[in-house]
């Protein structure tokens, strides 16, 4: 037997105004999930709700947010001093939440009454849409569905089984479109939260938009970025001088060579926010690593892949992937979260991609001296999410900022196509990471997305830092002293 | 207390499984139909749990005087021939209904359904989606379900069945605040799946506690063979929490082997001729004879081996399995599972006729909470088939029944209050109850039995069905109902178990030597109603 305290959300609306929290005591068997938890606290306190049927994992009734994730509580192992909270939607008691209204929203097939069935390679593209147990996770995890009228992520996946399977009578592309499609970040939430691990915006956003893209339906913004990129190979226009037309093709390191990268840089870094990237050589050059930087790359083609206009996306990777292999470069580092999110997922590349977090936490890299300001960090959506990268940046903060205020993760609103496709959804979301700036105290806030670092500062009164500028800070606070 | 609400209908659909869910969408067709579910509606039961298939002739070198013989042979010749013989000629095309709705089963090269042998079958005949096929049954009927006029009422618990002047007339749930709704209908179907809960180790889900056969039996009903509990071979052991998980069968089709602590592949002195694909009453005395004589391993099972297939046939033929045992520190591409038999089926049942009447006017039962389409052991596979085949069935005679005046019924429905009021007054809870009961039947009436044993069982279900719960608030009326229920379950299984004076299929008696083998049995059916209970003598035997 183990002894776990947990604290469990309670709420009656037949008494209560608002939800509290209740610490409770238990003993349980090992290995014990939340739900024999919840179960030896309701032996304890019969009036505790919560819901369960399967304990296996396949019905999707017992999903519950375990210190602020949604979880089947069937299938996690329980953990002393757990926040037990319910789903992000609205609650009927305790942990019990309303999930007949968005389980009854989810787009219903309408089949031909034919007998055809679909063949093996249509079945192994329906098959992995199909898993979804409608616990509503990805609902409640969904930052659009907040700010936006949204129909949510699972809708998304049902709309896209339904355009994949013959036996459909007629287009919903439509439908999709007035549903949300476009209100996407793409900030990969619902992916991390599937219990069933369903890529929703890979394989249902990405391919949905892709369907209105071949029906003209792609929204105009949407539309004259991807014209911009195969103008000129890049996504922004630019402000000035970009970063490639500012240096060298090779960076060396002020001492000895520690490793070496080619450097794949990204549009809003090389067109928007030079200075930035400029930053990153100087950290580079202290801590060891010769930087190569070919000059003919050009965009990753992720605004083209997450607005669904990929008609030319094939000559993009083509060219990017000739650009480093011709100089035999092996590590290729990137900077901008999306970036690199783009080359690990949906590029095959035969050179290793890393993030400049994994590099500069991989090598032991000499001590900048420590910041006296306080500082909190956000976390972008495609690092976190989209590369699983969260600890890194956190590690390097904490050895130069005077101290780290923690911020709960929650996306901005710049990704996906939002803030050029639907700013005031893009704003949207900005507001509410304003508001959880100003709760933390900080003087200022550090990110290292390109994207989340302009669209933050629209909504913050805060001074919003690259991570690569405040680590620069550090090594010449230093070199001052 | 007094009745929240009064809903009435054509036809009330009791259970949210694919029998109830098939049954409301046919009987939706001819009149007003409400579904009733435990919980919410598609997520309860146990065909959303059900990986492993759907059994169906589809193949040209296939029969279905095979499907017909293997499904009596694997029932020990205890099934109704007729309602097998439904069984085996509807379920091809109950499988071209759930395909025309947008099902996604696995197909072969050829564009036709992808089929797997199963144990005890001479064909492989079982469809299936990846190891998660009655989950795809399931979300297809739900997506159908949402294209009729059904009315749901989710998360409501029947405690009891109305009556009048003999035939049923509706039925009383609770909501999940514990408020009493009164439900009228022309026909009521059950469609309430089983009750293995009430064993300690069980694959069931939470509403796997047999409401349906104890409702019925209060209302008048008579069950048959309800001693033929099957245990599936294969659960989880470990965690304890986890135990009794079902390891689907679909391991073995898919080539799965069981070995003993010392590593022996025993199905050699159980069955040299089907192995691990014999039936699974074999196959679970087998693992229970192994771990009971000191071969067993660690945590009390026996290992499951499915690591020489290639990771990637794993991946895309049990997903399910690779994803739960993974979540508990095993991974089946590189090490074996360790597995023990885990009570899962109960073939008997509401004794019924080919269009899913029971014995009580009024009164429709399908899927696992009818009786007689599996005998004393049901093959893998068949279950699926039956929720659909008499699911539809069912549906479809209740939806015939004529339209009645119907009157509240004030004596009935005072009974149920005035029955859950006492528990107000009780002093155990009933989770208490609930544990003894499970441990008793576990160890008294569980795969191995004897007289003894099931008296001593049933003394004790008395005992228990003695003690007065306790309901602290309104919530817990629900509870307390289905452990009534629970313990009258466990007693129609005892009860038949001691009738049953024969090891037959999943039924062993060992204090009984018998001279005769399954299909020259001198015993049919046993029956058991609130008037008696008997067993069947054959002619000629």
């Amino acid at each position: 037997m183990i002894h776990l305290k947990v604290q469990i959300s309670r709420f009656n609306p037949q008494g209560d105004l608002k939800p509290h929290t209740k610490q409770y005591a238990v003993d349980v068997n090992e290995g014990a999930r939340i739900l024999n938890v919840l179960q030896a606290i309701q032996s304890q306190d019969p009036t505790l709700s919560f819901r369960s049927s399967c304990r296996a994992g396949q019905c999707g009734s017992c999903a519950v947010r375990v210190n602020g994730e949604p979880k089947l509580a069937c299938m996690a192992e329980a953990t002393d001093r757990m926040l037990i909270e319910p789903l992000d939607l609205p609650v009927i008691k305790d942990l019990v939440v309303e999930l007949v209204p968005g389980i009854n929203s989810i787009p219903r097939i309408h089949p031909c009454d034919c007998h055809d069935i679909p063949d093996p390679a249509q079945i192994a593209r329906l098959k992995p849409l199909r898993d979804c147990i409608e616990c509503l996770s990805c609902v409640s995890a969904c930052p659009a569905m907040k700010v936006t009228d949204f129909i949510g992520p699972t809708s998304m996946r049902a709309q896209m089984r339904i355009a994949l399977d013959p036996r459909e009578t007629e287009s919903r592309i439509r439908d999709a479109i007035a549903q949300g499609l476009f209100t996407c970040t793409s900030c990969q939430r619902c992916r991390v939260v599937c219990p069933k691990e369903i890529e929703i915006p890979g394989k249902a956003i990405e391919k949905l938009r892709e369907i209105a893209n071949r029906e003209g339906l792609t929204l105009p913004r949407h539309q004259a970025v991807a014209d911009l990129v195969k103008r000129t190979g890049r996504s922004v226009e630019t402000s000035d001088k970009t970063f490639l037309d500012q240096v060298p093709d090779i960076i060396e390191p002020f001492g000895e060579v520690k490793g070496e990268v080619g450097f794949f840089v990204g549009c809003m870094f090389n067109g928007r926010l030079p200075e930035r990237a400029l930053d990153l050589l100087e950290v580079m050059k202290r801590v060891g690593i010769r930087v190569i930087i070919p000059k003919d790359q050009i965009c990753c083609g992720s605004p083209l892949i997450r607005t669904g206009q990929t008609s030319f996306l094939d000559e993009i990777k083509e060219k990017n992937i000739r650009a480093f292999t011709s100089r035999g470069i092996t590590t290729v580092m990137t900077m901008c979260a999306g970036c690199g999110s783009t080359l690990k997922h949906d590029y095959e590349t035969p050179f290793t991609v890393k993030d400049v977090t994994e590099i500069l936490t991989e090598i032991k890299i000499p001590l900048p001296a420590r910041l006296g300001e306080i500082v909190t960090y956000h976390d972008p959506c495609h690092l976190m999410n989209g590369q699983g990268i969260s600890e890194q940046p956190r590690e390097l903060i904490r050895r130069v900022a005077g101290s780290f205020v923690e911020m709960p993760a929650q996306c901005c609103g710049s990704g996906g196509g939002v803030r050029s496709g639907l700013p005031e959804e893009a704003a949207a979301l900005g507001e509410l990471r304003r508001s959880a700036i100003e709760a933390t105290g900080a003087d200022s806030v550090i990110t290292i997305c390109p994207f989340c670092e302009y669209h933050i500062q629209e909504h913050t009164d805060k001074p919003v830092k690259n991570l690569m500028t405040l680590l620069l800070e550090g090594y010449r606070k230093k070199e001052a002293q | 207390m007094k009745v929240r609400e009064i809903i009435s209908s054509h036809v009330l659909v009791i259970g949210s499984g694919g029998a109830g869910v098939r049954a409301a969408i046919e009987a939706s067709t001819h009149g007003e139909c409400v579904l009733v579910s435990k919980t919410i509606a598609g997520k309860g039961g146990c065909t959303i749990m059900a990986e492993g298939g759907y059994n169906a002739v589809l193949n040209c070198d296939d029969k279905t005087d095979d499907h017909f013989a293997d499904t009596m042979k694997g029932g020990a010749f205890l099934n109704n021939p007729e309602l097998v013989r439904t069984l085996v000629t509807e379920s091809p095309e109950r499988i071209r209904d759930l395909l025309s709705w947008g099902a996604v089963f696995d197909v072969t090269g050829e564009c036709s359904l992808a089929q797997r042998p199963f144990g005890g079958q001479c064909f492989p005949r079982t469809c299936f989606a990846g190891d998660r096929t009655g989950h795809e049954m399931m979300i297809t009927l739900m997506d159908r379900l949402a294209a009729t006029e059904v009315r749901i009422c989710h998360e409501v618990t029947i405690i009891s069945l109305l009556c009048e002047g003999g035939r049923v007339i509706g039925a009383a749930g609770l909501d999940r605040n514990g408020e009493l709704i009164e439900f009228l209908a022309d026909a009521v179907v059950l469609a309430t799946g089983g009750g293995t809960r009430v064993y300690d180790i069980s694959t069931n889900s939470t509403s796997g506690t047999g409401d349906g056969y104890a409702m019925g039996f209060r209302a008048g009903a008579e069950l048959i063979d309800m001693e033929q509990v099957q245990f599936h071979p294969t659960g989880a052991v470990y965690p304890w929490d986890a135990r009794g998980r079902l390891v689907t069968e679909a391991v073995r089709g898919e080539g799965g082997v069981l070995k003993n602590a010392l590593g022996e592949r025993f199905m050699t002195r159980y069955d040299p001729q089907r192995m691990e694909l014999s039936t699974r009453d074999v196959v679970a005395r087998a693992a229970a004879t192994e771990i009971r004589e000191g071969r067993g391993t660690p945590h009390g099972g026996v290992w499951l081996d499915i690591s020489h297939r290639s990771p990637e046939d794993i991946e895309t033929r049990l997903p399910t399995m690779l994803e739960q045992f993974l979540m508990f520190g095993v991974d089946i591409r590189k090490e074996p599972m360790e597995v023990a038999p885990t009570a899962h089926h109960i073939m008997g049942g509401l004794r019924i006729d080919r269009e899913c009447r029971t014995t009580v006017p009024g009164l429709f039962a399908c899927g696992e909470v009818a009786g007689g389409v599996h005998g004393a052991n049901r093959l893998g596979g068949n279950a699926l088939a039956e929720t659909q085949v008499f699911g539809r069935r069912a549906g479809d005679s209740a939806g015939k029944e004529p339209v009645r005046e119907k009157n509240l019924n004030d004596s009935a429905i005072q009974l149920v209050i005035r029955d859950l009021k006492e528990f107000s007054e009780g002093q155990t809870p009933a989770r208490e109850i609930r544990t003894r009961l499970q441990e008793a039947m576990w160890n008294g009436a569980g795969i191995f039995r004897n007289k003894g044993a099931l008296q001593h069982t049933l003394n004790e279900i008395d005992s228990l069905d003695q003690v007065r719960m306790k309901a602290t608030i309104p919530e817990e009326y629900a509870e307390c109902c289905i452990v009534k229920n629970m313990l009258t379950t466990a007693r129609l299984i005892v009860r038949s178990a001691l009738t049953r004076e024969e090891s037959r299929g999943a039924h062993v008696r060992t204090d009984i030597t018998q001279d005769w083998d399954n299909a020259s049995s001198p015993f049919g059916h046993t029956h058991i109603s609130q008037k008696d209970v008997s067993i069947e003598h054959r002619e000629g035997a």
